[in-house]
């Protein structure tokens, strides 16, 4: 009897531990944590001394980390051997030096090397001038924006008055650019397709900073309002889409009362019933 | 009116559908004292229908390729007309869905509706909540966003944890080693086939069950409330004297799924994005990690949990041993007493479990 007992309470133990096997293979009681896949020199310079893992922890807050451009981006190499990242053959390049710097940045940013070497900075190459790095910076790569003509970063070669006055002429084509971005982005946030917006504002914002590099007020000027136009153009496409918005809050504003008449009236409905 | 006579009379000769009618709808009585809880089935049954008409238009421009996924869902978000309003219902009502579902069980758990002879039901709505889920799961990976991708990636590597076999079955989920196309593959095939298929099945099976057992008298404002059914044969819970199902119970469902219908009609078109936090809208890049992978709400306790304990294996068993626990209920809880309030015990732990879930989901979520 005890022995038909105990194999009775072995059955359902075995029926429960199956049964918490089978529901713990479940996914819904999934753990949530993080499994990170990037290339092969951020993972081992990041452990490195300072001198070595700064590059990294200043390339994260950069606006090619930003766009997904990893060190190879710049340095050549390859991102997935450990043993090869930085061989030259696989086409690692290390740190140019300094005349061939713009060089090394124009591969990726040809319009704007072209347009740094027809300007006074790029024709000062080689002779003290700066080259990209003086004002955008290297690793931490800042985004080109009118922030970065300042007086304390101008100041350390020449003084700031031109570069000032280049600066209020570009001020209200930046304060555009910079809410039409916004708006662009606040878009994309929720799914709608912003993919022509993005590449028709790159445009734009391409010709704009072209002009960054300028020192001809009056060119910089006339250029603007041209770039000012087609800014409108993308705001009449943001307004149609601001539109359709408001159209689906309109619809959603009488959706819903509808319903709760429907309810009201079957509730009704159903009290004549009783 | 007289053309329909006509056509009422033309099924009647053939098919009896007055009889039909008489015994299903008219003559089906309901207990007099039913309430607003007992409606949530229906809600179900209707955001389910909900979930299968918009997932077959979805269907016929989503894409279920690694390369396209993104693209397609993007397409009709935007493109297609009244593309964004059947995704958004198909995305939000997956969520209402799970809501009401937890309605139906708790207020299930809280009549004491489970209790014999009606352990099959039980039985039957709990793999159905294992099942939602599991749909949940498997259409958020469809849109293949980075959202989609990182919370499938974690999601199935958390079976690593189960000893001996772990690796086997992330492997098994996954179809490959990391999650990739085969894992878009393998998703889409359970979420559009096997598992509506099987959601489908059960729903028949927990109606059948209803019907062949009768429906549940609530126990509340009633001076008996112990089940005097003794187990030794079959017999169908009659309710003499109740009210019929139609047009009385019938047009209390109706108005549910109304009020129902108003709640899910202003989320899609006032706050649709409620659920969808901005990485849902960015292509999967197995390269970068977005900062803060959270799960849906309905996990967040699950996720919670699992952060709490060091080690995943205890966190996960510890969840197992609950749903265990919860799902077999029925054959432990035996006592014939219903009235929660003539059940402190039952109430205390009711109470405590749901404080403790809605605890664990605050805490998942500000965590």
């Amino acid at each position: 009897m005890r022995y038909r007992e105990t194999a009775l309470n072995l059955r359902v133990w075995l029926k429960v531990i199956l049964l918490l096997a089978l529901i713990s293979c479940l996914p819904p009681f999934a753990a949530f944590a993080q499994e990170a896949a990037e290339p092969v020199c951020i993972g081992c310079h990041f452990k490195m001394p300072e001198k070595y893992s700064q590059p990294v922890a200043l390339w994260r807050g950069s606006i090619h980390a930003e766009n997904g451009v990893f060190c190879n981006g710049c340095h050549g190499g390859d991102p997935k051997d450990a043993a090869n990242a930085m061989s030259p053959a696989r086409g690692f390049l290390g740190a140019p030096q300094e005349p061939a710097i713009p060089a090394f940045c124009g591969r990726c940013h040809v319009g704007v090397l072209k347009d740094y070497l027809a300007s006074a900075h790029g024709r000062m190459l080689g002779k003290g001038g700066p080259t990209c790095v003086t004002c955008h910076g290297n690793h931490k790569v800042l985004k080109a924006s009118l922030e970065l003509i300042n007086e304390k970063s101008c100041s350390r070669c020449h003084s700031f008055e031109r570069a000032g006055l280049i600066r209020a002429a570009m001020q209200e084509t930046e304060t555009t650019i910079v809410a039409i971005e916004g708006r662009i982005g606040a878009y994309k946030k929720i799914g709608t397709d912003t993919e022509k917006l993005e590449k028709d504002l790159f445009s734009v914002r391409n010709r704009f900073h072209t002009l960054f590099h300028n020192v001809n007020v009056e060119l910089v000027k006339q250029e603007s309002a041209r770039i000012q136009a087609d800014l409108k153009k993308i705001e009449v496409v943001l307004a149609g889409l601001d539109d359709a918005h408001r159209k689906r809050k309109l619809a959603g504003a009488i959706a819903v009362p509808f319903m709760l008449l429907v309810a009201l009236v079957l509730h009704l409905l159903r009290k004549t019933f009783d | 009116m007289a053309l329909l006579k006509k056509v009422v009379d033309w099924l009647d000769v053939r098919v009896g559908v007055r009889e039909v009618v008489e015994k299903e709808l008219t003559g089906y009585l309901l207990p007099r004292n039913i309430n607003v809880w007992y409606s949530m089935g229906s809600i179900l049954l209707f955001a389910f229908a909900l979930q299968v008409a918009t997932g077959m238009l979805l269907l016929i421009y989503y894409v279920p390729d690694a390369d396209k996924a993104f693209k397609s869902v993007t397409a009709i978000m935007n493109d297609i007309p009244f593309g964004w309003l059947i995704r958004m219902c198909h995305a939000i009502g997956s969520k209402f869905m799970v809501l009401v579902l937890l309605f139906h069980m708790l207020s299930v758990l809280f009549m004491g509706s489970y209790k014999r002879p009606r352990e099959l039901n039980w039985v039957t709505g709990f793999i159905l909540l294992t099942m939602v889920q599991g749909i949940s799961l498997t259409g958020y990976l469809l849109p293949w966003s980075q959202l989609s991708f990182w919370a499938t990636t974690v999601a199935t590597n958390s079976a690593n944890a189960i000893p001996v076999v772990g690796p086997y079955v992330v492997k098994f989920l996954r179809g490959s080693t990391l999650v990739g196309p085969p894992t878009l593959g393998h998703f889409f095939a359970l979420h559009v086939t096997v598992i509506p298929a099987g959601i489908a099945t059960l729903i028949g099976a927990h109606l059948f069950l209803l019907k062949r057992t009768g429906i549940s008298t609530p126990p509340f404002g009633r001076p008996d409330t112990v089940n005097r059914w003794e187990g030794k044969s079959y017999s169908y819970e009659r309710h003499p004297g109740g009210i019929p199902f139609f047009p009385n119970y019938a047009l209390e469902d109706l108005r549910s799924i109304a009020i129902y219908l108003a709640c899910f009609l202003a989320v899609v078109f006032f706050d649709p994005y409620l659920f969808f936090p901005k990485d849902a809208f960015i292509p999967a890049n197995p390269f970068v990690t977005p900062a803060h992978i959270k799960p849906e709400w309905y996990f967040l306790a699950n996720y919670q949990t699992l952060k709490i304990f060091p080690n995943e294996l205890i966190g996960l068993s510890l969840q197992a041993v609950a749903m265990t626990f919860l799902a077999l209920l029925p054959f432990i809880d035996r006592g014939p007493e219903r009235h929660p309030l003539k059940r402190p015990l039952f109430l205390a732990c009711f109470a405590g479990g749901l404080l403790l879930w809605i605890g664990l989901s605050i805490w998942g979520h500000l965590s």
